[in-house]
């Protein structure tokens, strides 16, 4: 026997034999998917919330939308403050503050699913974005989907000055155009996806400096942070490294690693940067050729992020599903309403579901219904997005979602602190009140108990 | 490959019998495919769970046009990539161990080894450069020709043989203490 052979052979041996327990596990785990995925076959009656998605494209970049916009004002604003600590980094933030108006190049492949109702899948994203102080930001983007290798081109246009996003999709012939509420463009106003806010966002987190390496040919000094205060209430795992000119001290590369939740994570790299480059108001403004259309046609508006849009969506979410979400991180609790909503909204009573069933039965078309998902989802949206504020402005927001249930009276389900010695609280029967540090603090141990 | 074809057109038409037996029949050997290829048991059990779920989701537009099993394989090798991307910064994954110690405990395979080769074996495949050790693997225990492996790794047939070769002779280099771990 020749000596690969041999190797060969042995390798063979190499087995691993799963026990009988590990087997019927995965077996059960397996068929469970396939339930499932029956049941939504069968429910002539339910609305089949991920088929209404996916036979819609247009809706998919809806939804998306909104959550584009949460995510770009999740990782942009979570920090608040900075506190100056590392004197290379300051002057990493001195020098790209200059800077007017700049290009970059980024690619992101995001595996899972962020959106509500929809399989897991891969999707691949490379894009060009410009920005500039003044007229807003443009990013022209191409997306690929690893699965059924559909490619979508997207362009979005950030423009502050008018309160508004645009996404234009030429494939479709549509835009959707989003106003932003006063609060969110307030949020937003001070930075538009913006390599700044990233490094002031390294500045406010734990970091280390890699020392140096090579990019192109170009010296370049490193820093990372692995600091869950990064995307604060968005993402369970997150990792940014970002790569500065050592002689000039502007950013030369950025990575992101970011993992939401179990099922969805992204990576992400930003580079190819162009300071300092003329910028034309005109390459702000979106050219929308007159036979698209609007989708849908009265425009969007983003969900609201305040107190009562939030009880709202809690109401609406316990109505649907007969409990609250398991954590309010934005992505995570829309991923959940979905799960939930596949499974329980044939036989769900409620009021919600019975309104939602309804709606869907109205509805005259496939983009109708869609409409009707995306407007639902809205309060729900709005819990998760006014949870984002709370945690931005360190008002140290806690959930006891997974610990109470709707309508148990008096057990706190958010609780945020307003002053000193002032709590807001929610309860579990939606009701708010204001409470002293003493009386939250007996509300917890009850919970605790 | 008559009776996979015959236990999908039954599975097609609803049966979950049929499914059963197909999972029985190549659990193990997907196991075997991605605890080799991840070096961790509970990732390659993920990837495997992963993989059936895929397929019985995709199962009434499945068309078979080879085997099953080099099907289920590619799947596997598909996933336990992305795996490994998605974890490239979580520590039970090994991409590429060619510079780094491996401690003895997270290799699945000791599970089930009996002898100090194997188990020289075992830790000396997560040593290998990933797509070698991915050409070994598919090629020895996911049964695939070296024109599929070429087509999956996206290379020639050519590079997959070597990498598949070189694969072969660093193992036995390592085995006979001729290259330093």
């Amino acid at each position: 026997m020749s000596p690969s052979e041999s190797t060969e052979k042995l390798i063979k041996k190499l087995r691993y034999q799963a026990n009988a327990e590990t087997r019927q596990r995965i077996l059960g785990n397996v068929l469970q998917t396939l339930d499932e995925s029956e049941k939504d076959k069968t429910g002539v009656v339910t609305p089949n919330i991920r088929s209404i998605i996916m036979k819609s494209p247009i809706t998919k970049l809806a939804a998306a939308a909104v959550i584009i916009i949460a995510v770009i004002v999740g990782v942009n604003q979570l920090i608040g403050p900075v506190n100056v600590t590392s004197v290379a980094l300051a002057d990493v933030l001195e020098r790209i503050e200059q800077a007017q108006a700049y290009m970059y190049k980024t690619k992101m492949s995001t595996t899972g699913t962020g959106m509500p109702g929809m399989p897991a899948r891969e999707m691949e994203m490379e894009g060009t974005a410009t920005i500039s102080n003044e007229y807003g930001m443009k990013m022209e983007m191409t997306m690929v989907d690893a699965n059924s290798g559909e490619k979508t081109i997207q362009e979005m246009y950030m423009i502050p000055n008018d309160k508004v996003m645009v996404m234009v999709l030429p494939a479709q012939k549509k835009y959707i155009r989003m106003e932003f509420t006063e609060d969110l463009l307030a949020r937003m106003k001070k930075q538009n996806n913006d390599p700044r806010e990233m490094v002031k966002q390294i500045m406010g987190c734990n970091y280390t400096e890699l020392g140096r390496s090579k990019i192109d040919g170009i010296e370049v000094q490193g820093f990372e942070t692995t600091d869950p205060k990064l995307m604060a209430g968005m993402a369970q795992h997150v990792k940014l490294t970002l790569w500065v000119d050592a002689a000039t001290w502007l950013p030369v590369r950025q990575e992101m690693d970011i993992q939401v939740n179990e099922q969805m994570q992204m990576h992400g790299v930003v580079y190819d940067y162009q300071w300092n480059i003329q910028a034309s108001p005109d390459a702000f403004k979106p050219v929308i050729p007159e036979d698209f259309t609007a989708f849908p046609a009265g425009g969007m508006k983003m969900p609201e992020m305040n107190e009562e849009a939030a009880i709202e969506g809690l109401r609406m979410f316990a109505e649907l599903t007969g409990k609250y979400p398991k954590n309010l991180s934005l992505l995570t609790l829309m991923q959940e309403l979905s799960q939930e909503l596949v499974g329980k909204l044939k036989d769900s009573q409620s009021p919600a579901s019975e309104k939602l069933r309804q709606a869907f039965k109205q509805a005259q078309s496939e983009d109708e219904k869609a409409k009707k998902l995306v407007d639902m989802m809205k309060p729900v949206q709005s819990i998760g997005m006014f949870y984002m504020t709370l945690v931005q402005d360190k008002k140290e927001p806690v959930y006891y979602g997974e610990s109470v249930s709707p309508g148990d009276v008096g057990s706190v389900l958010l609780r945020w602190k307003i002053s000193d010695n002032q709590y807001r609280v929610i309860f579990a029967d939606l009701t708010a009140a204001d409470v002293t540090a003493e009386e939250l603090s007996e509300l917890e141990k009850a919970l605790l108990k | 490959m008559l009776e996979d074809r015959v236990l999908l057109w039954r599975f097609k038409g609803g049966s979950r019998e049929a499914f059963c037996c197909i999972y029985e029949k190549y659990v193990n050997d997907l196991l075997t495919l991605a605890a080799n290829l991840l070096a961790d048991a509970s990732s390659a059990e993920d990837v495997v769970q992963d993989v059936f779920v895929k397929f019985v989701e995709s199962a009434k537009r499945f068309r078979l046009t080879g085997s099953l099993k080099a099907y289920l394989a590619t799947c596997v090798a598909n996933r336990s990539r992305d795996y490994i991307r998605r974890n490239r910064r979580g520590q039970k994954v090994v991409a590429n161990a060619a510079d780094r110690t491996i401690p003895e405990a997270i290799s699945p395979v000791q599970l089930v080894m009996h002898n100090e080769q194997l188990q020289r074996l075992s830790q000396a495949m997560t040593q290998l450069p990933y797509e070698q050790r991915e050409a070994v693997v598919l090629r020895l225990h996911g049964d695939l020709r070296f024109r599929q492996i070429a087509q999956l790794q996206d290379v020639s047939v050519k590079t997959a043989l070597t990498r598949y070769r070189y694969g072969l002779d660093k193992l036995r280099s390592i085995l006979n203490g001729e290259v330093e771990k």
